[in-house]
C-alpha cells in the first residue's frame, strides 16, 4: 500500500456556466497529483459529459441544485463520486451508440455517456436516498521526473 | 474559446484556441455556419491551440460535415493534440473526417 489517500471536494451549479469552474477544479488537481495532460483531459472531459448530462436531463423544477463531487487519489487510482438530486438516471444502462461508417449514419445522441464508458477504467451507479450517485474510476497517469543520469 | 477565420485561395480555415465545449460550441457553429452560408465550400479546422473538446464541440462538427456535403463541400481538421483526436476515434468520427498532421497539408489537400 502507498501513501494515504489524498481527497478533494467541490460542487457545482446546476447552470452550464459551471463547466468553467469544473475545469478549473479539474487543473488544479491535476497540479496537485502531477498528472499528464492526457490523463487530466480524460477525466475533464467524463466529468463534462456527466455534469451536462445531469443538469440538461436530471432537473424538472426549474430550481437551483448542486451537484457534489468528491474525488479521491490512492494507489495510482482516482476514484470520482458524483451525486445529484436529480430524476433517477442510470447511464450504465444506455446501450452503446452503433458506429458509424459515412457520416450520414453518424448520431449524436448517447455519445457523452459512450465517452465516459471509453475513457474511465469503470462506472458504476447507485440510487441513494433520492440520489444518483455515480462512481468513477481511473488509473492515474503522472508526469514522471527525468531519470537521474539516464540519457537525456 | 478564441476563433480565428482566415480565407485562403479555395478554403475557409478556422484557428481555435481554448475550449471548445457546451459553453462555446454555439459561437462556433454560428461563425462556421456563416461561413457555409455566404458560399464556403471546403473548410479547414485548424486544432493546433485547442486544448479541448467534448461531445458538444464534436456535434457542432458533425452538423457542418453534413451541412458541406449537401453543398458537395468538404471538411477538413489538422493539427490535433493526440489527446483530443483520440475523441475523434472513440466516437468513430474518423471514419468519415479527414484528420492531418499539419495546416500545410490540409491546404494542400482542399
Amino acid at each position: 500500500m502507498g501513501q494515504p489517500p489524498r481527497t478533494f471536494s467541490f460542487s457545482l451549479k446546476n447552470d452550464i456556466a459551471e463547466l468553467q469552474t469544473l475545469g478549473r477544479q479539474i487543473e488544479s488537481i491535476g497540479r496537485a497529483l502531477d498528472l499528464s495532460k492526457r490523463c487530466l483531459f480524460e477525466i475533464n472531459l467524463a466529468l463534462d459529459e456527466l455534469f451536462t448530462n445531469i443538469i440538461s436531463y436530471g432537473f424538472t423544477d426549474g430550481g437551483e441544485h448542486r451537484i457534489e463531487l468528491n474525488l479521491s487519489a490512492a494507489d495510482e487510482v482516482l476514484t470520482v463520486t458524483i451525486a445529484d438530486d436529480g430524476v433517477a438516471f442510470n447511464p450504465t444502462e444506455r446501450p452503446a451508440p452503433a458506429l458509424p461508417d459515412t457520416v450520414d449514419d453518424c448520431r449524436v445522441g448517447g455519445l457523452g455517456i459512450y465517452l465516459i464508458q471509453n475513457l474511465m477504467d469503470e462506472v458504476h451507479y447507485r440510487r441513494e436516498d433520492k440520489k444518483n450517485i455515480l462512481t468513477l474510476k481511473k488509473k492515474l497517469e503522472r508526469i514522471r521526473p527525468p531519470c537521474r543520469g539516464g540519457p537525456s | 474559446m478564441d476563433i480565428a477565420e482566415e480565407k485562403h485561395p479555395g478554403a475557409h480555415t478556422f484557428k481555435l484556441r481554448g475550449r471548445l465545449d457546451s459553453n462555446t460550441s454555439l459561437a462556433f457553429e454560428q461563425r462556421l455556419f456563416e461561413a457555409i452560408t455566404s458560399g464556403a465550400k471546403h473548410v479547414i479546422i485548424d486544432f493546433k491551440e485547442l486544448d479541448y473538446i467534448s461531445s458538444a464541440g464534436l456535434r457542432v462538427i458533425l452538423k457542418a460535415t453534413k451541412a458541406l456535403k449537401r453543398e458537395e463541400g468538404k471538411i477538413l481538421l489538422c493539427a490535433m493534440q493526440d489527446y483530443v483526436k483520440e475523441v475523434f476515434e472513440i466516437a468513430g468520427f474518423d471514419a468519415f473526417l479527414p484528420i492531418v498532421p499539419t495546416l500545410d497539408e490540409a491546404l494542400r489537400a482542399v
